[in-house]
């Protein structure tokens, strides 16, 4: 079955989350860019967690935006938060070297609790 | 018995699912692990991104063929990506250094650390990317094989 990307975002306390639903590759990820940016820059959220319990799939695109928003979280001194990595996003996120940069939670209570 | 099965796409970037659960299902029966069917499908799936944005230019309604083949006594997978656009800068074939974290330019490491065989070959009518992932890999777990590359580059 073809998943079609859905991103969507809610308030949770002082944290935004980013509930993020279906394959990242080259032909969605720039809609997830586009909700990582808005939620980041136009709505100026001081923590931003990203949930991808439901992303079966990453590919270099989508890891790319996951890396562009934590500059640009950086920069804003906002915190960014991934949880919920499925067996294939650990493992890319592994093989590029990059699971070391972001900050990881199994799960939201620990994404949101974390200090 | 060895297999060849051979893919005919445009480079819509929307058919990219389609062509991953194909290679998946490939990869199994030839008797890949789960998360070597993970792997061997980022790759395959990162060469095709890399023939739709530099060797397409993002045009969606280019020719692309996948050749795959099953090697002899299972030991096993080939992948031969077709495509008719511009060759590529041979450069940009052999991945950059992580250590400096930024967005892009990853596709190439991923390929080169899942497969045990990558040679792009730009020929004069068309490039060739050629991909072959064995069952029991020859390399030390964590090796890196580097993306061979010959004439004008790709």
């Amino acid at each position: 079955m073809v998943v079609h990307l859905q991103v969507s975002t809610r308030n949770v306390g002082n944290a935004t989350v980013i509930d993020v639903i279906g394959d990242i590759d080259l032909y969605n990820s720039p809609e997830m860019r586009k909700a990582l940016m808005a939620v980041l820059k136009e709505q100026n959220a001081s923590r931003a967690v990203i949930n991808l319990t439901r992303v079966r799939y990453i590919d270099s695109s989508g890891v790319a935006s996951l890396v562009e928003g934590l500059k640009v979280a950086r920069e804003r001194n906002a915190r960014y938060i991934l949880f919920g990595l499925s067996k294939a996003a650990r493992e890319v996120l592994e093989l590029s070297r990059l699971i070391k940069v972001f900050e990881v939670y199994e799960n939201e209570e620990q994404a949101l609790g974390a200090t | 018995m060895d297999f060849s099965f051979k893919l005919e796409l445009v480079s819509d970037p929307e058919l990219l699912c389609v062509v991953r659960g194909a290679v998946q299902q490939l990869a199994a029966i030839v008797g890949f692990t789960e998360e070597d069917c993970r792997a061997i499908t980022l790759a395959v799936d990162e060469v095709l991104t890399n023939v739709i944005r530099h060797s397409y230019g993002n045009r969606h309604d280019q020719p692309i063929e996948i050749l795959c083949r099953r090697l002899p006594l299972d030991s096993g997978i080939e992948f031969l990506v077709v495509d008719r656009g511009r060759s590529a800068d041979p450069d940009k074939l052999k991945g950059r250094n992580l250590d400096d974290v930024r967005p892009g330019g990853l596709g190439m490491h991923l390929i080169a650390q899942i497969m045990d065989t990558v040679h792009y070959e730009p020929l004069p009518d068309r490039n060739q990317f050629r991909l072959i992932k064995y069952r029991k890999s020859p390399h030390p777990v964590g090796a890196e094989s580097s993306p061979e590359s010959s004439g004008r580059g790709g």
